[in-house]
C-alpha cells in the first residue's frame, strides 16, 4: 500500500541573535571540577565519551568528563526490571517521587547512564546513575567530575517588563554533537517558536551559538512556526543532515550546511505520523548493509524507517488522506511503552519501557 | 529547608525502636536519627571504643551497607550515602535527604568486629500543614476564547512541584465529557523559573489547518462550544501538599483568530507632559498575557524610558507609568516581534500564512516601532 505523498516544506531562517537588548542575553561559559547541577536531562554523548547534560532549571548545558566513572566493572548494560523502584529505593524515596529524564549509552564502555530527578518540590535534586553489563547500578559522583558549561541565552525582554521579572524559560528537549557544534533543540514556555541552536564546542564565552527558527508548511502552502522536539544527525546524500521530529508530528530532514545566517533553507518532510503523536527518541543503525531510523513515539509505538530513500524522496505535492503519509515505515509491535531509547551496540538498543509492573530497563535486539 | 523546619519536631517524635539482639551489646548502644547534622543522619551511638576503632577503616559502599543498612523496606537495596565513624558513633549520611513522613528500616550488624546487632525504624515526621496553595488566575482571562487557542497559563499562589501538570488538568465539554487529547503531552514541564506559572499547550497539530492530526481529529475547541478547564486538587505544591481547592474556568469557544497583529489598529493614548499619568495602549483583541508583559517598551531618542508597565482589561490594554514625569516630545512604543495574540499570530505575520513565499521576505523582524507624542 502506497501512501499519498504530501508536500511539506520547511524554511529555516537564521536568527542572528536578539536585537532588543543584551541585558537578558547570557553568554557565559566556564569550566572546573564538581558541577553544581540543579537539574539533569536530557543527556547526549559525544563519540569520545564526553557527556552533555542539560540543566533545564538553570538553562545551562554541561559537558562532563566522566573520567574513571565512564566504565563500570563490566562493559555493556544489562536489562533490569523495575529500575524505577530500584533507583527510588537507592535514593531513599518512592518511585512516584522520582522522574527518569533520559537514558544514554557511553560510546566506549557501552554502560547505560540514566538521569533522574529525585523529588518534585523545591528540594528536588539531580542524580546520575550508571548501569553496567552485570546490572550493577552506581551513582555517578558529580563532585569529582571535570566539567565545562554554557548558559543558554534567554529571550529578550523589555527593560520595563511587568513586575521586572522575566518569567520566560526554555527547555532543552534534545542535543547532539556534530562536527564541533552541539545542536540543541528547545521549547519556550511562552512564544511558540522553535529554537534550534548550534553551540560551538568546546564552549566559549564569546560565542553562545546561532539560533535557527524553524517553519513548517503544509500542502496548502500554509506555514507556521513549529518547534523541533527530537532529532538525530544523519548523512543524507553525502551531506550532514538533521532528521528532526516536530511537535505537530511530521518527520523532516534538513542539511546542516545550509544553516547559514541570512540564507533560506528548505527541508523536506519525509513522513507524517498522524494525530496525537510525538516523537520521543531517534537512533540510526545498520542492519544487513542497510541503514534504518528507529523512532519511538508517544502513541504510535516504535517505527522502523529505512533511510535509503531519504536522499531521493520526491518533493511531496498532494495531501495525505490516509492515517499517515510519506516514507513508509514498519511499526515494531514488540517494542511497547518505550519512554527512552538509545543505541546500545551494533546489534541492540536499550530502552526504558513502561509496563504495568513498573519501568523496565530492557536490552532489545535491533529490529 | 523542610528538614530544618522539622528538626526540632523530629527529635521529639523519633521512633527508633531499637532491638538489641546481639552478643556483647553495650547497654547504651542505640540507633538514632540525628537531625542536628546539616542533613538528617542515622547514627549508631554508644559504641565501645574497641568496636568504633575496628569499624574505622576504608570500606566499599557494599561492605559498609552490610554493617549499617538503611533502606525504605526490608527487601529494598540500601539507601545511598556515606559512612563515617565519629568518636564512638557510626554515622550514615544519606546522599539525598530523607523524606519527611517516610519510614526507613535500619539494621546495624557489627558481628564482623564482634559488635552488636541492632534494628530500628526511623523517620522524620510528616508535614502536617494544611493545603494552602490555590490557583490565582488562568489566562487568557476572557469568557470567549478562540477555537485555535494555542496555550493557557495557570498561575498559582505559591511555588508548585515539578510533577507533571497535564495529569491534573482536564478540559470538559458542555456535557461534562472530557475532551480527549486536547493538550500536548510533553516529557518536560513548562514552568516559570519561580514555579508559579504553568504553560499548557494545546496540541498544535490539531490547531493547525491542513496538518494530518487536524484533519483526523479536528480542533479540540469548536466554535460555539462551551468548555470548562478543571485544575484538580491532586496537583501538589512545592511542599508536596495538594491544592486547597479545585479551580474551574468555563468559557465559550469563539471564532478562530487568523489575522496578524497590526500596530495601526492599536490606540495609543498619550498623557500630557509634566505628569506621571500612564500611557495607554489598547489592542483590538486580547494578546498573549505572558508575551505582553515583556515584549513592549517605551523609548525616547532610542533610550528606554524607566517606569512600570501593567496589563489589564482582559489583556487588551497595556499601560505604562513613567518613573519621572513625561517630558514633552516624541517617543516610540517598541514591540518585540515575538508578541503574539492568543492564537500565535504575530505582528505582520499570522500563525498560519497562506502565502509561503512572501512571508520569508523579512524572516526576522526584530522590533516594530510606533511613534507617539507627549504634548506640552
Amino acid at each position: 500500500m502506497r501512501n499519498a505523498f504530501i508536500t511539506i516544506v520547511v524554511v529555516v531562517a537564521l536568527v542572528a541573535g536578539a536585537a532588543w537588548t543584551t541585558s537578558s542575553a547570557r553568554a557565559v561559559a566556564e569550566s572546573g571540577q564538581g558541577p553544581k547541577l540543579t537539574s539533569v536531562g536530557p543527556l547526549a554523548f559525544s563519540a569520545d565519551g564526553t557527556l552533555f547534560a542539560a540543566d533545564n532549571l538553570a538553562a545551562t548545558i554541561y559537558s562532563l568528563d566522566l573520567g574513571t566513572q565512564a566504565a563500570g566493572a563490566t562493559p555493556g548494560a544489562k536489562g533490569l526490571d523495575g529500575i524505577d523502584k530500584t533507583l527510588a529505593d537507592m535514593l531513599g524515596t518512592a518511585p512516584g517521587e522520582i522522574a527518569i529524564t533520559d537514558l544514554a549509552v557511553h560510546p566506549r564502555s557501552h554502560n547505560a547512564f540514566v538521569s533522574v530527578m529525585r523529588g518534585q518540590g523545591a528540594s528536588a535534586s539531580p542524580a546520575l546513575f550508571r548501569v553496567d553489563g552485570a546490572g550493577k547500578i552506581d551513582l555517578v559522583t558529580l563532585q569529582s567530575l571535570k566539567f565545562s558549561k554554557v548558559e543558554l541565552p534567554n529571550a529578550p525582554a523589555a527593560p520595563n517588563t511587568v513586575s521586572r521579572r522575566n518569567s520566560r524559560s526554555e527547555t532543552v528537549t534534545d542535543m547532539a554533537l556534530v562536527d564541533g557544534k552541539l545542536w540543541v533543540a528547545g521549547l519556550s514556555n511562552e512564544e511558540f517558536a522553535s529554537k534550534l541552536r548550534a553551540i560551538p564546542y568546546p564552549f566559549s564565552a564569546v560565542d553562545n551559538g546561532t539560533s535557527v527558527e524553524i517553519f513548517h508548511g503544509n500542502h496548502a502552502a500554509v506555514e507556521t512556526r513549529s518547534p523541533v522536539y527530537a532529532f538525530v544527525p544523519y548523512t543524507v546524500g553525502g551531506q550532514q543532515n538533521l532528521i528532526a521530529g516536530y511537535l505537530c508530528t511530521p518527520l523532516v530532514k534538513f542539511a546542516i550546511a545550509g544553516l547559514k545566517a541570512g540564507e533560506k533553507v528548505r527541508g523536506t518532510t519525509i513522513a507524517e505520523l498522524g494525530a496525537g503523536n510525538r516523537p520521543i527518541d531517534m537512533l540510526v543503525y545498520n542492519k544487513g548493509g542497510q541503514d534504518f531510523l528507529l523512532m519511538s513515539n508517544t502513541s504510535r509505538g516504535v517505527m522502523k524507517i529505512p533511510t535509503r530513500d531519504f536522499a531521493t524522496a520526491t518533493p511531496i505535492t498532494t495531501p495525505v488522506t490516509r492515517e499517515t503519509g510519506g516514507i513508509p515505515y514498519e511499526t515494531i509491535a514488540s517494542m511497547r511503552g518505550i519512554e527512552q531509547m538509545d543505541l546500545l551496540d551494533a546489534q541492540n538498543s536499550i530502552v526504558l519501557a513502561r509496563t504495568q509492573a513498573g519501568l523496565n530497563l530492557q536490552v532489545v535486539p535491533l529490529p | 529547608m523542610i528538614v530544618r523546619a522539622l528538626r526540632a519536631a523530629a527529635l521529639a517524635s523519633l521512633i527508633a525502636l531499637a532491638v538489641a539482639c546481639g552478643r556483647g551489646t553495650p547497654p547504651s548502644a542505640a540507633i538514632v536519627l540525628n537531625t542536628s547534622t546539616p542533613t538528617a543522619s542515622v547514627e549508631v551511638t554508644g559504641l565501645s571504643s574497641d568496636i568504633a576503632a575496628a569499624l574505622e577503616k576504608p570500606r566499599t559502599p557494599e561492605a559498609w551497607a552490610s554493617i549499617l543498612r538503611v533502606a525504605v523496606s526490608s527487601e529494598a537495596p540500601p539507601v545511598l550515602g556515606t559512612y563515617r565513624v565519629v568518636g564512638r558513633t557510626l554515622r550514615f549520611t544519606p546522599a539525598f535527604p530523607f523524606d519527611p513522613g517516610r519510614q526507613y528500616q535500619v539494621r546495624f550488624d557489627a558481628s564482623i568486629v564482634h559488635g552488636p546487632v541492632l534494628a530500628a525504624t526511623v523517620g522524620l515526621p510528616a508535614s502536617v500543614d494544611a493545603p494552602s496553595t490555590t490557583v490565582a488566575a488562568v489566562y487568557p482571562s476572557g469568557d470567549v476564547l478562540p477555537e485555535n487557542l494555542l496555550r493557557m497559563y495557570v498561575i498559582f499562589s505559591a511555588p508548585m512541584s515539578a510533577a507533571s501538570g497535564i495529569g491534573h488538568l482536564e478540559l470538559l465539554g458542555a456535557d461534562g465529557t472530557p475532551v480527549e487529547g486536547a493538550f500536548l503531552p510533553l516529557d518536560y514541564e513548562f514552568w516559570s523559573p519561580d514555579h508559579t506559572r504553568f504553560t499548557v499547550f494545546f496540541d498544535p497539530g490539531r490547531v493547525k489547518r491542513g496538518i494530518l492530526p487536524n484533519r483526523q481529529s479536528g480542533r479540540a475547541l469548536v466554535r460555539g462550544g462551551r468548555y470548562t478547564l478543571v485544575v484538580k486538587t491532586t496537583w501538589r505544591d512545592a511542599n508536596g501538599r495538594p491544592l486547597k481547592e479545585e479551580f474551574l474556568k468555563t468559557f465559550m469557544a469563539g471564532a478562530a483568530e487568523m489575522q496578524p497583529l497590526d500596530t495601526a489598529d492599536w490606540r495609543i493614548q498619550a498623557p500630557g507632559g509634566g505628569s506621571r499619568a500612564p500611557l495607554s495602549v489598547r489592542f483590538p483583541k486580547p494578546l498573549d498575557r505572558a508575551l505582553l508583559t515583556r515584549a513592549l517598551d517605551v523609548r525616547r531618542a532610542g533610550e528606554p524610558v524607566a517606569g512600570e508597565a501593567h496589563v489589564d482589561d482582559g489583556e487588551t490594554r497595556w499601560r505604562f507609568t513613567p518613573r519621572e514625569p513625561w517630558a514633552p516630545g516624541r517617543y516610540e512604543l517598541l514591540a518585540l516581534s515575538i508578541l503574539e495574540d492568543r492564537a500565535g499570530n504575530q505582528i505582520g505575520r499570522a500563525f498560519e500564512v497562506d502565502n509561503f513565499e512572501t512571508v520569508d521576505k523579512d524572516p526576522d523582524p526584530k522590533t516594530v516601532t510606533v511613534g507617539f507624542t507627549i504634548a506640552k
